[in-house]
């Protein structure tokens, strides 16, 4: 008997928030198989039971592994649904995408791991160029990947002159315009975002999900 | 060099060792905590700051060390991950160092490994690990840790900029900062008196370059401590090796530290006690350690002074203190900045329960986080000091106690940045004296504490 979307809803949600991958996908599959709308899945569903993973992450209720695998169950569901959007012809729901990194002579992963996770689960492409990066691999990547945003990380006082430098290359080329810039990580302010011209600033990852999504709205 | 055939082994070990991709080897780590922390029965008691479960502290020795045997150290040069045998970690770490000198002639010092509630005191390296500051400050801000009796050791801050020129790793700029951070730092030393005072360094150098060219005649002492980071959770790569060999060539004091991240793939507090002691003892069976340091961190704030950091640090060093004889540091890493009591009574916290866990140095405090410029003076390192050896004579239970009234002055803090004011504007850069405004907070809150009945 086919299940109502109260059912799907609850069942689904429960999936994505216990990173079990295998039940999140065959739920999808079962909703998209009885008709339901992929755009209902992803906002009624995937975003609230993300929103949630994301709150308890920030309390301490649960921790980056179980962050990671909701991540993951959340990224097999945006990935079903895609195809099936794409497969009618109708453009990708993909929210945009977003290049990371942590910046020339930063060595640091984790945080930027998380960052990832939440923007990945919340319907962004994410590519994430890892730790170490040099002002022109960013801009490579973003030409490449057609970016909608760069995120450069740096968790060191020592390594922020690289964040400066590297927009100043983006500006150089003619194409700073092209994308949005945003900083982050420990040693990261809102004045020195203003300083050296990002376009925003979060202090954590939550709070660089909203911005990505906001700057993306303008 | 002594230690030829052990580094031998292990650069062989990174080049032969399994292929692994580093996402498996992140899982290996999570699902390899939580499956120790499972089998040893490891269960945190929320309400204390502090240990007292000898038990659990022997238990979460056993988890670690059958935790880094299965799952080893990553390279990300190579994907390959360096293992060694339970039996091979035992018997390297039968062979560690229990005690070094650090520094030269009047000015040396003596580390010596510690147990739980030892009565001998830590060593205290003052200092903000660190943390930048303007090239004008530099050595005034250096010169307010050294001149105080309480500091053993130090470390210098880094650059904010090379003669006004922004740094660049991997260029001749870090290579440049690296020699002026010798220049500057030998300089603080020589006018505070203390010529032969250990440093450790080199702090602007990101890279192993800047290791490289400062590190040998005319630039870091063999009698300093030569640091370096390894990458979280339990990584490596060419460069860090390449550190390390330079470092032993030098004969030179090998100061590794690993900073787990709270909350990341070690998970929660449990989780983290057992990360905390398995990195400690990686840094001995594969970086070679003389001493073994870490700050642990919290993935918001960036401290190491809240609850959920506090109570496995003690879990974790109390565990490297009874079964093993490491020479273990922590740095304590605060929210609060200079001219704010809240950087005192983390100091109060972290600085009591790391002495009576049994670690044999402490370093900082790392004040506002150690991300804001010039942020920090040698006066809380002073007050650190005088906690640290007053709570060598310190019960557990009683440490215990002076940890919770410190704490319930600064916990609603932590999330509010009180990061304080810069260097200048708390001490008077000429004279290296503290200010009146901050002296009398130092004063207000020595007498609070004194009143908790620590014996300052």
């Amino acid at each position: 008997m086919p299940k109502d979307f109260e059912q799907i809803k609850r069942e689904l949600e429960e999936a994505i928030k216990k990173g079990e991958k295998e039940t999140a996908s065959t739920l999808t599959q079962q909703a998209l198989g009885q008709g339901v709308d992929p755009l209902d899945i992803v906002q009624k569903i995937m975003v609230p039971a993300l929103t949630d993973v994301g709150q308890r992450f920030q309390n301490f209720e649960i921790y980056l592994p179980e962050l990671m695998m909701a991540g993951d169950a959340a990224e097999k569901v945006t990935q079903l649904v895609e195809e099936i959007t794409l497969a009618r012809g109708e453009t990708s729901m993909s929210q945009g995408t977003v290049i990371l990194g942590q910046v020339e002579g930063d060595m640091h992963d984790i945080g930027r791991n998380i960052l990832g996770t939440l923007l990945n689960s919340h319907g962004f492409k994410v590519l994430d160029l890892g730790r170490d990066v040099p002002a022109s691999k960013f801009l490579e990547a973003a030409e490449k990947e057609n970016a909608d945003i760069i995120g450069l990380s740096a968790l060191m006082t020592t390594t922020l002159p690289a964040q400066k430098r590297t927009i100043n290359l983006f500006s150089e080329v003619g194409q700073r315009d092209e994308y949005y810039v945003i900083v982050g990580g420990g040693a990261v302010s809102p004045e020195w975002s203003e300083e050296i011209g990002a376009d925003g600033y979060a202090p954590d990852a939550a709070g660089a999900v909203d911005l990505c999504k906001s700057l993306l709205q303008e | 060099m002594k230690h030829t055939t052990r580094l031998m082994d292990i650069v062989q070990r990174s080049l032969n060792g399994p292929i692994k991709e580093e996402q498996e080897f992140n899982n290996d780590v999570t699902q390899g905590i939580q499956e120790k922390v499972q089998k040893y029965d490891i269960r945190i008691q929320d309400e204390h700051f502090i240990n007292f479960d000898d038990e659990l502290v022997d238990r979460v020795w056993a988890a670690a060390v059958e935790f880094l045997a299965d799952c080893g150290v990553y390279c990300q040069s190579t994907r390959r991950v360096i293992l060694h045998s339970k039996e091979e970690i035992e018997s390297i770490l039968e062979t560690a160092p229990d005690n070094v000198w650090y520094g030269e002639g009047p000015d040396a010092v003596h580390e010596v490994a510690r147990g739980v509630e030892d009565p001998r005191r830590p060593l205290l390296m003052g200092s903000p690990i660190g943390t930048a500051i303007e090239e004008e400050y530099y050595v005034p801000a250096l010169i307010s840790y050294i001149q105080e009796p309480e500091v053993d050791v130090t470390m210098a801050p880094s650059m904010d900029k090379i003669y006004g020129y922004d740094i660049r790793t991997r260029s001749p700029l870090e290579i440049m900062a690296c020699w002026r951070e010798i220049e500057l730092t030998l300089a603080a030393l020589r006018r505070s008196g203390r010529p032969g005072m250990a440093v450790t360094g080199l702090d602007n150098s990101i890279s192993d370059v800047g290791q490289l060219s400062a590190d040998g005649p005319g630039g870091l002492r063999k009698t300093d401590l030569h640091t370096f980071g390894i990458i979280s959770e339990l990584k490596t790569n060419f460069e860090v090796l390449n550190k390390l060999t330079h470092i032993l060539y030098r004969g030179g004091i090998v100061d590794p530290y690993a900073n787990p991240i709270y909350g990341g793939l070690g998970g929660g507090k449990e989780g983290q006690a057992v990360l905390i002691t398995a990195a400690m003892i990686a840094l001995n069976i594969v970086f070679m350690a003389t001493c073994v340091g870490s700050s642990p961190t919290h993935p918001f704030h960036f401290n190491n002074t809240g609850k959920e950091l506090l109570i496995p640090c003690s879990l974790s060093f109390q565990a490297l203190a009874r079964n093993s004889h490491l020479l273990t540091n922590l740095t304590a890493t605060t929210v609060g900045g200079p001219g704010t009591k809240t950087l005192l009574y983390e100091c109060v916290a972290f600085f009591i329960m790391s002495t009576v866990s049994g670690c044999s140095r402490i370093l900082g405090p790392r004040s506002a986080t150690g991300s804001i410029t010039g942020h920090f003076s040698g006066l809380e390192a002073r007050f650190a000091g005088e906690i640290m050896t007053a709570a060598c004579r310190l019960t557990r239970d009683e440490a215990e106690e002076v940890v919770r009234k410190a704490y319930a002055r600064y916990e609603g803090d932590l999330d509010k940045k009180a990061y304080g004011k810069h260097f200048k504007d708390v001490y008077d850069p000429d004279t290296i004296q503290p200010t009146g405004k901050w002296s009398r907070v130092y004063d207000e809150v020595k007498r609070e504490v004194a009143d908790w009945g620590l014996a300052l």
